[in-house]
């Protein structure tokens, strides 16, 4: 995958590239907005990664300048500010999605995976299959190897979001916010907890672990 | 105050405006007046000359010239206002106050003519008033000039005109005085907000204007001012103290992960763990501070926003909605406690607040019921409205609940309980909860929960009490 990381800070920029070079992709720094919005005018990329105060050209009028060009590109914003105006300023510019600073590399990381993800699979399916499992998004059934799984309608959501994002890890905070829709620090790991019903639900029984742990980072779907 | 800075003065330069309104509207009505009298005092004239002219050509035409002649005679003795001359058919005069007739280019006809003659007043002063006159050709070739002064009308409205003119200049110079007067009064009155604008500007947030206690828009404007900067003055005293108070409340972390972060580097030394596991360590640690560090900032940022009286992008939503939210989220691990848990939420609670961190209080206060209450026990969430219109959050655990004398003290920060430090957490937790109240015009109750029983209790109950919606 080709990432665009749009970063006025030398040290952040420098342990992202390596980190998304380490993570098999591949990374290309701009140091300001204005050379963001030229590099990105190249083209190629997958993903822009835009910190939002910048010199020049800030990461807002980098981002809107792109999409007024019809520049579709899924964008992960940057930003030390974490307040709520901040978070909706953002993403009415254009973002796809938000990041606080500090952030481990692990969310950052997946939220760059799944930002891409979701641009391959744009397209409205109405059933999704991951391995032997399977699920019916009209009829809201699962199955896995033919045998039906009955699940809560939040254990539906979460295994729909682990599906559209098999393979790729996910974090805590990232479904929290994409499933339960919350904006919030749950102290205890309470999705843990939701994780582990389905878990049961889905995997016990049966041969292999679908619904994996990852250290430090969250949760993978593996086929 | 100098003229050159007086003229830059709004007060100054309207009473100017107004002066020269007034002297062009004096002048205009002065202007009609002239205009209108005399052509009355002309046609008064012409009038009175004519009825003179018919009764004189009256007398001529039944009792002949020389009737005329003693006629004229006659009113020229008597002091009459009339002016009059009697001519043969050369022009010769016969009879007369005048010497000649000032028509020199008689036609024939009924001629008229405005001209001066030569008059003097009643002091002897030589004057030269205007008169109205005609000349007609009487039936023998004679003929007949008769006149009348308009001097009245012209000494009425030359005192006229000076009155007018005294007044106009009465008034521009007691206009001119007002104006300079109400410029300098503005003058001070904005020069002492102006001062204090200024000292504040310079740094000095303790500056206030004077006011007085019945004032004008003057004073009212000046203890706008004030209440604008005693806002200002507390809220950057409340950003000062937020300031502080981070400084302070970080240290302690800090020095917990300084310590724990030495005691990983002993153990790698001592080859008990390997450098990777510190490293973890060290990054655990790291995440946990920067927590704290962000529940801080959260903190102090409600406080501001509580000290400035509003609650930050506040959105309306069903409050029913978020309990039941909240229910679904914390239920499992509740559950997987072995605690009972159990939710009776009324529908329909309409309530204008920031969404994430009412989340943030209720999750909090949920939490701690779950981490506190031990296995067996309940842990139920309610929300209602209470009978004042309030909406009420609460949470009721059968844990060991909170003795009465602590219950002001854990809701400030990095408090914890003796029997709580066992377990993980920031001490953070009510705080923060205690601010998001405070942010919105709520509060926060602790009380005892259902008692003492086999064991458990007496528990405690935590309520989030929150004015409703201003539109529910």
């Amino acid at each position: 995958m080709r990432i665009l990381v749009v970063e006025d800070d030398a040290d952040a920029a420098t342990a992202m590239v390596r980190g998304l070079t380490e993570a098999g992709h591949e990374a290309t720094h701009a140091v300001d907005g204005a050379f963001g919005l030229l590099e990105a005018q190249k083209g190629g990329y997958d993903v822009y990664v835009v910190d939002r105060m910048m010199p020049r050209l800030d990461g807002i009028g980098m981002v809107e300048t792109l999409r007024k060009d019809g520049d579709q590109t899924p964008v992960l914003f940057l930003s030390a500010l974490g307040e709520v105006e901040d978070r909706v300023t953002g993403l009415n510019a254009g973002a796809d999605d938000y990041l606080v600073k500090p952030y481990a590399f692990s969310e950052l990381i997946a939220r760059v995976e799944a930002l891409a993800r979701r641009r391959e699979t744009g397209s409205v399916a109405t059933m999704l299959k991951v391995g032997d499992l399977e699920m019916n998004l009209i009829a809201r059934t699962v199955h896995r190897a033919g045998q039906e799984i009955d699940l809560q309608p939040r254990e539906f959501q979460l295994l729909e979001f682990l599906m559209r994002h098999a393979g790729q890890s996910v974090t805590r905070t990232m479904l929290l916010e994409k499933v339960w829709e919350y904006h919030f620090d749950p102290q205890t790991n309470v999705i843990d907890v939701h994780i582990s019903r389905l878990r049961a639900k889905i995997d016990k029984g049966f041969d292999k672990a679908m619904l994996q742990t990852v250290r430090g980072a969250g949760y993978r779907l593996e086929a | 105050m100098r003229l050159p800075s007086l003229l830059r003065r709004t007060p100054f330069r309207l009473t100017l405006l107004f002066l020269a309104l007034f002297a062009a509207a004096a002048s205009a009505i002065l202007g009609y007046v002239y205009v209108a009298s005399a052509s009355e005092a002309r046609a008064r004239a012409e009038a009175a000359v004519r009825s003179e002219l018919q009764t004189l050509t009256g007398v001529y035409r039944e009792r002949g010239a020389d009737a005329l002649n003693r006629a004229l005679v006659d009113r020229l003795l008597t002091d009459s206002p009339f002016l009059y001359l009697l001519m043969d058919e050369e022009g010769q005069v016969v009879t007369g106050s005048l010497n000649a007739s000032p028509i020199t280019d008689y036609a024939g006809g009924e001629q008229w003519i405005t001209y001066a003659f030569t008059d003097t007043d009643a002091e002897g002063r030589v004057t030269r008033p205007q008169a109205r006159g005609v000349q007609v050709r009487l039936g023998s070739g004679e003929m007949l000039f008769v006149a009348r002064s308009m001097g009245d009308t012209e000494a009425y409205l030359s005192r006229l005109t000076q009155a007018l003119w005294a007044a106009m200049g009465i008034v521009l110079l007691l206009g001119l005085a007002g104006g300079i007067l109400v410029s300098r009064n503005i003058e001070r009155s904005m020069g002492r907000l102006n001062r204090v604008v200024a000292a504040v500007r310079d740094g000095d947030l303790k500056a206030r204007a004077p006011t007085r206690a019945p004032g004008d828009e003057f004073d009212e404007l000046g203890q706008g001012l004030n209440v604008m900067l005693d806002r200002l003055e507390s809220s950057m005293a409340s950003i000062r103290h937020a300031g502080d108070a981070i400084a302070h409340d970080l240290r302690s972390p800090l020095t917990r992960m300084r310590a724990r972060l030495e005691v990983a580097l002993l153990d790698a030394e001592a080859g008990r763990i390997d450098g990777v596991d510190a490293l973890q360590v060290a990054l655990d640690e790291a995440d946990s501070l920067l927590k704290t560090f962000n529940t801080v900032l959260a903190i102090a940022r409600l406080q501001a926003a509580a000290g400035a009286g509003r609650t930050p992008d506040p959105t309306l939503f069903d409050a029913a909605e978020l309990a039941a939210d909240m229910a679904e989220l914390y239920e499992p691990a509740s559950e997987d406690k072995g605690l009972e848990f159990s939710a009776e939420i009324e529908r329909g609670l309409m309530i204008e607040a920031n969404r994430p961190f009412l989340a943030q209080a209720l999750a909090n206060i949920i939490d701690n019921a779950i981490k506190y209450t031990p296995t067996g026990g309940a842990v139920m969430l309610r929300a209602r409205r209470r009978s004042s219109g309030e909406i009420e959050f609460s949470v009721t655990d059968t844990g060991p609940g909170v003795p009465e004398g602590d219950r002001e003290r854990v809701i400030q920060r990095f408090v914890r309980l003796d029997n709580s430090r066992s377990e993980p957490g920031s001490g953070l937790g009510l705080s923060l909860v205690g601010a998001v109240m405070e942010a919105h015009g709520g509060r926060i109750q602790l009380d005892e929960g259902p008692g003492a029983y086999g064991g458990f209790g007496p528990g405690l109950r935590v309520a989030l009490v929150l004015p409703p919606a201003a539109s529910a």
